[in-house]
């Protein structure tokens, strides 16, 4: 009887030591501070389990009344940021996984737009049709989306558009900042796509914590000036380790050599063995 | 046309194989990033989701991912077992046994592409004349005793780790055990040119010890199959999940008795799973867990229309005698090739 609550009781520990452990696995972009650059962001607030249904997020740097939820099966919904945040649910409920989401503000001179995605995960159609459509004046549109299972990460490069009023636009410059503390700039193509390159800016000796890898926050903005209307817009989300960090290809290596060590016996003996 | 393209049900397979194993490696640079996600939908049991460079994913993803992020958490947050919860991981199994109503088992023998990178190194093997291993009781180890192995992979290290991971009881690094061990992960990302997933991930000895599995067996497998036919489908869990519910599915191996089964056994020998039972038994019993529909024991049956592929009512294939006699002419039922003649044939010289 003794022996029954104490495992019990040990494995309600255990539970609850892990559970707090667990708490960001799979949570959209989230930055512990956003001191590290003026652009507006859209940012999500760490919440508990089981939140992933319905996660919160905040806006930065932008009075914006709402947050725009774009689905991937085309439905669209405002969720008003109340005391700072705003948790959203799909508009496409129990299915598609891509969402794009859109806070701004604006002034009859000034526009100022931030943008970012959140992966719901639930199966649903790819987000070509979400990318396409146009969403706002002034966009940075990711071309492609990393999958669910893949992410930014340093040393890579990724594609964005950037269209205004629905056109790519040409020469246009894209700036890049990084909670890590890079700035640097890239000029869109004539087809209007920037080829970012992500930033090696992560120390040495970074690491993940369990299996979410050490990440830090990005954002890309970029500008035009219409006439009498300044447009900002601003696309952030999260980059992480290149995928070799952490790792040993060394160690890869040597089991992969002795799983082919382990099966040599497998030739040797039946060569000497009966005849087929 | 065809019958000269694919004079044999064999040489299809293995076409069928080839185009599939760039299908599910190398999909996306024809159909573009996105259809992963779409494909996956409709075929979930296709490729890898850690390759960026596939057509669709393999099943065992979802079922490990909604098990560990969606029921555990779930139930750890003392919610009730709602239709929400359920959806996804019902969405995922039922997109699966679409697909499966379809194709069967056929997936194993004629898809997967793990499978299709043993056959390639078992040819290779038959062709340098590494002598075949059996599982079987005078040679390696009962098949039968192998048999419960991808039983309990499935069990512990799809369902029940994930699970408890969900739940909080074991660490997070077990949240995915089976793909942290899964061989086709790093064979599959080492054919786009990844090293990711043969590198071993330190400092975490969960993680370590996961991946340091894995590509033993890759190891393993590379050099094994050289002597062994399809040595890792005969543990892995994909396998047995097909199982469950290949009754389900109108493809099916279908066989009859006839008076020398049992006697001849070439049936069983040209099986690379070493199955038994294609020649003992007949029915339901000769259609095994472990059978993969590759076809080869209807192939090497030499009694008319005792062995056939059906697909509801429709045969898809049935075994023949002078089917069986050409085929045996190149290559014996073990998969060994006969030497290149270059003296004509003798017709009256061939046979068994």
């Amino acid at each position: 009887m003794h022996r029954t609550t104490l495992l019990l009781t040990l494995l309600a520990a255990t539970a609850s030591a892990f559970a707090q452990q667990h708490d960001q696995h799979g949570r959209p972009p989230a930055a512990a501070t956003t001191a590290w650059t003026t652009q507006p962001l859209i940012v999500a607030v760490p919440g508990g389990r089981g939140e992933r249904a319905a996660p919160q997020f905040r806006t930065v740097g932008l009075p914006a009344a709402e947050i725009r939820v774009f689905g991937p099966r085309g439905g669209e919904q405002a969720f008003p940021v109340e005391a700072g945040a705003t948790r959203l649910r799909s508009p496409a409920p129990e299915s598609g996984n891509y969402h794009w989401l859109s806070a701004w503000a604006e002034t009859p001179a000034h526009v100022a737009v931030a943008t970012t995605v959140w992966y719901s995960s639930n199966p649903g159609p790819a987000p070509v049709d979400l990318l396409q459509h146009a969403k706002s004046e002034l966009e940075i549109v990711p071309d492609p989306l990393p999958r669910e299972h893949a992410n930014y990460r340093e040393s890579e490069k990724w594609r964005f558009i950037v269209r205004y009023a629905g056109q790519p636009l040409a020469g246009q410059l894209v700036r890049m900042e990084t909670e890590r503390g890079t700035r640097t700039s890239f000029t869109t193509d004539s087809e209007g796509v920037a080829t970012v390159l992500f930033p090696r800016d992560f120390p040495p000796d970074a690491k993940g914590e369990e299996h979410n890898h050490a990440n830090a926050g990005f954002v890309l903005s970029t500008e035009r000036q219409d006439g009498d209307r300044h447009f900002v817009t601003a696309f952030n989300h999260i980059y992480g380790l290149d995928g070799e960090r952490g790792r040993s290809l060394g160690w890869g290596a040597a089991f992969g050599l002795a799983g082919m060590l382990g099966a040599l016996p497998l030739l040797r003996r039946r060569q000497n063995g009966k005849e087929q | 046309m065809l019958k000269t393209l694919f004079p044999t049900l064999s040489r299809l397979r293995f076409t069928v194989q080839l185009v599939m194993l760039f299908v599910t490696v190398y999909g996306s640079v024809i159909v573009g990033t996105y259809m992963a996600g779409k494909i996956s939908n409709a075929l979930p049991a296709l490729s890898c989701a850690y390759d960026q460079m596939n057509g669709g994913y393999c099943v065992l993803i979802p079922t490990q991912h909604i098990l560990h992020h969606r029921i555990g958490e779930a139930i750890v947050r003392a919610q009730q077992l709602t239709f929400t919860m359920i959806l996804p991981l019902l969405m995922s199994f039922l997109a699966f046994f679409a697909f499966f109503f379809v194709l069967g088992k056929a997936f194993c023998g004629w898809i997967c592409p793990l499978g299709t990178l043993q056959e390639t190194v078992g040819m290779i093997g038959r062709r340098f004349g590494f002598g075949l291993r059996r599982l079987e009781d005078d040679d390696l180890v009962a098949a039968r005793r192998v048999r419960p192995v991808k039983w309990l992979l499935l069990l512990g290290l799809v369902f029940l780790l994930p699970l408890l991971t969900g739940l909080g009881v074991t660490p997070h690094s077990l949240g995915n055990p089976y793909c942290d061990i899964c061989p086709s992960r790093v064979a599959t990302s080492l054919l786009t040119g990844n090293t990711d997933q043969l590198a071993l991930r330190v400092g975490d000895g969960w993680s370590f010890a996961l991946g340091a599995t894995a590509d033993f067996l890759i190891g393993f497998m590379l050099v094994g199959a050289l002597a062994i036919r399809q040595p890792f489908c005969r543990i892995c869990p994909l396998l047995a999940f097909n199982a469950l519910f290949q009754r389900l599915s109108p493809l099916r191996l279908v066989k009859t008795r006839h008076e020398n089964c049992g006697q001849c056994r070439i049936c069983s020998e040209a099986c690379p799973m070493d199955i038994q039972e294609i020649s003992l038994q007949e029915g339901r019993k000769a259609y095994t867990e472990d059978c993969t529909l590759c076809g080869r024991c209807a192939e090497y049956c030499p009694q008319d229309g005792t062995i056939r592929i059906k697909w509801g009512p429709i045969t898809l294939f049935s075994s023949r005698r002078d089917y069986y006699k050409n085929k045996v002419r190149g290559e014996w039922p073990d998969g060994s090739v006969k030497p290149v003649r270059f003296m004509k044939r003798s017709e009256a010289g061939d046979g068994r």
